[in-house]
């Protein structure tokens, strides 16, 4: 005995002149996966609805300018069709979706929960958690709504998965523990958590004594300048700082994150380093190059503010480079931008 | 790193003051929210449009959140990377998928007679309001 779920018809508010050019495109896709699928009962209708909902949501959204046909049509190139064919099947209650989606994709479920979870019942608890949200028991308006109505198709549904997964653990340890912040929590699941690390707090003192008035001057001048450096640097260079620095994402974990010849960081970066590979997998040694090269402008930037605003000269710059990194191995130089002691 | 003969001297010291700082800095959340779960699968994924990757990069950029959950699932993509792709079953449709949604409904409403009957009860109601409705 089954419970047929009410079909998901998703809103849509798009452009009529977009939705009429876009439709031929999104018919040819229908078919694609209807001819693949046709037991999972999909209407066009919905499968439109979906897509245009997602065009209009994300890309229609993520500018002011407006969309081109062009730009529609090479979005919905790089839907995955077929996973957002089954999403919306499971979520309309489609039985042999249902079958489908668990025999593909429950193994690899259990895995990934495994791999994350401290303990074989967290990993277990999480993957009935996940099914119950994907089958749905939030009731709105007389539709059952599912979990799979949020998947869009933008990225694989393996990966979507993986990311409801990490969030249900997340979910999962924050229940079992009543006062940690967000990042705290985030900071204890997965391999990320063998890397967490706080600055030491301040010492009482802080101002742990200078020798002399010039070391103090140095200080001040660095910290100003390498954190204007920073801000200075635009927002693909700060995001790989950070992921190689903060997140310490290895250089080929960074590589597996530009590995799609289609990933706008990796067209950024090769743009902005003149850098391009053959095409294929991204080496580590071209992220080292755009590490080099950040660090090559965060340099620059660093001196040009030495120099303009506090009038060092480059002797000057030298010794505060030395006096620095002396300061770092007593901890001393950043030790107050944690507290909010210095910005 | 292994290339840190081929940095200057200078070049070398600012990496270490560089990761000092963005180390030292307080860990922030954006004020706008975070971004969801589609948008964070697809950002790893490399499967973002350019006009979408910038405003989704700006919000890494400030949100030490987000930006765990990316590096998080970057490891985890490449933990996974040998698994094989999922492919069609090419069994026919067994009885299986009874015991499948029947053991979700176990799970949820105790036993699978709940379930229906929790089912029938929800869909009598929202038919019962819809008279309702009808005869104001």
């Amino acid at each position: 005995m089954f419970i047929i779920l009410r079909t998901v018809q998703p809103e849509t508010q798009m452009d009529d002149a977009l939705l009429k050019e876009s439709a031929p495109r999104i018919a040819a896709i229908y078919e694609q996966c209807n001819a693949d699928q046709p037991n999972f009962g999909v209407s066009e209708d919905c499968f439109a609805a979906s897509l245009q909902k997602t065009i209009s949501k994300y890309l229609a959204g993520a500018s002011s300018e407006p969309v081109t046909t062009e730009q529609v049509n090479d979005f919905l190139d790089q839907i995955q069709a077929a996973d957002l064919f089954m999403s919306l099947a499971c979520a309309n209650g489609n039985e042999r979706a249902w079958w489908e989606f668990d025999t593909q994709h429950r193994g690899y479920m259990e895995r990934v929960a495994r791999h994350l979870a401290k303990t074989e019942a967290d990993a277990q608890e999480v993957i009935d958690t996940v099914y119950v949200e994907l089958y749905g028991t939030r009731v709105v308006d007389g539709e059952r709504i599912s979990k799979f109505s949020t998947y869009s198709g933008r990225g694989s549904i393996r990966g979507w998965l993986r990311t409801v997964i990490w969030h249900s653990l997340v979910d999962l340890h924050r229940a079992g523990h009543d006062e940690v912040s967000l990042d705290e929590m985030t900071e204890t699941i997965g391999e990320g958590a063998t890397h967490a690390a706080f600055a030491e707090q301040p010492s009482d003192g802080e101002g742990a004594m200078i020798e002399s008035i010039t070391r103090d001057r140095f200080r001040t001048a660095t910290v100003s300048a390498i954190g204007n450096a920073f801000a200075s640097l635009e927002d693909h260079e700060k995001l790989l700082l950070l992921y190689y620095h903060v997140e310490n994402l290895k250089l080929r974990e960074i590589a597996k994150l530009v590995e799609n010849e289609a990933s706008p960081l990796r067209g950024w970066f090769q743009r902005k380093t003149q850098t391009r590979d053959a095409g294929g997998r991204t080496h580590e040694s071209t992220v080292m190059r755009w590490l080099e090269k950040t660090y090559a402008r965060v340099l620059e930037l660093f001196k040009t503010e030495l120099v303009n605003v506090h009038s060092f000269s480059q002797a000057e710059i030298e010794q505060c480079l030395e006096m620095a990194t002396q300061d770092l191995t007593a901890g001393n130089l950043f030790a107050g931008l944690k507290s909010g002691q210095i910005s | 790193m292994s290339n840190i003969e081929k940095m200057n001297p200078q070049e070398t010291q600012l990496q270490g003051l560089l990761a000092e700082y963005l180390t030292s800095r307080k860990p922030s959340n954006a004020s706008t929210g975070h971004l969801d779960q589609d948008t964070l699968a697809a950002f790893t994924e490399g499967n973002l449009t350019e006009l979408e990757a910038r405003s989704a990069v700006s919000h890494l950029v400030d949100c030490s959140f987000c930006r765990h959950i990316t590096a998080e699932l970057v490891r985890l993509e490449l933990q996974f990377a040998e698994e094989p792709a999922p492919s069609r079953s090419q069994e026919a449709q067994p009885a299986k998928i009874s015991e499948v949604l029947s053991g979700l409904l176990t799970k949820m409403f105790g036993t699978s007679e709940n379930a229906v009957f929790a089912h029938e009860d929800k869909d009598k109601e929202v038919e019962n309001e819809k008279k309702d409705e009808k005869e104001d």
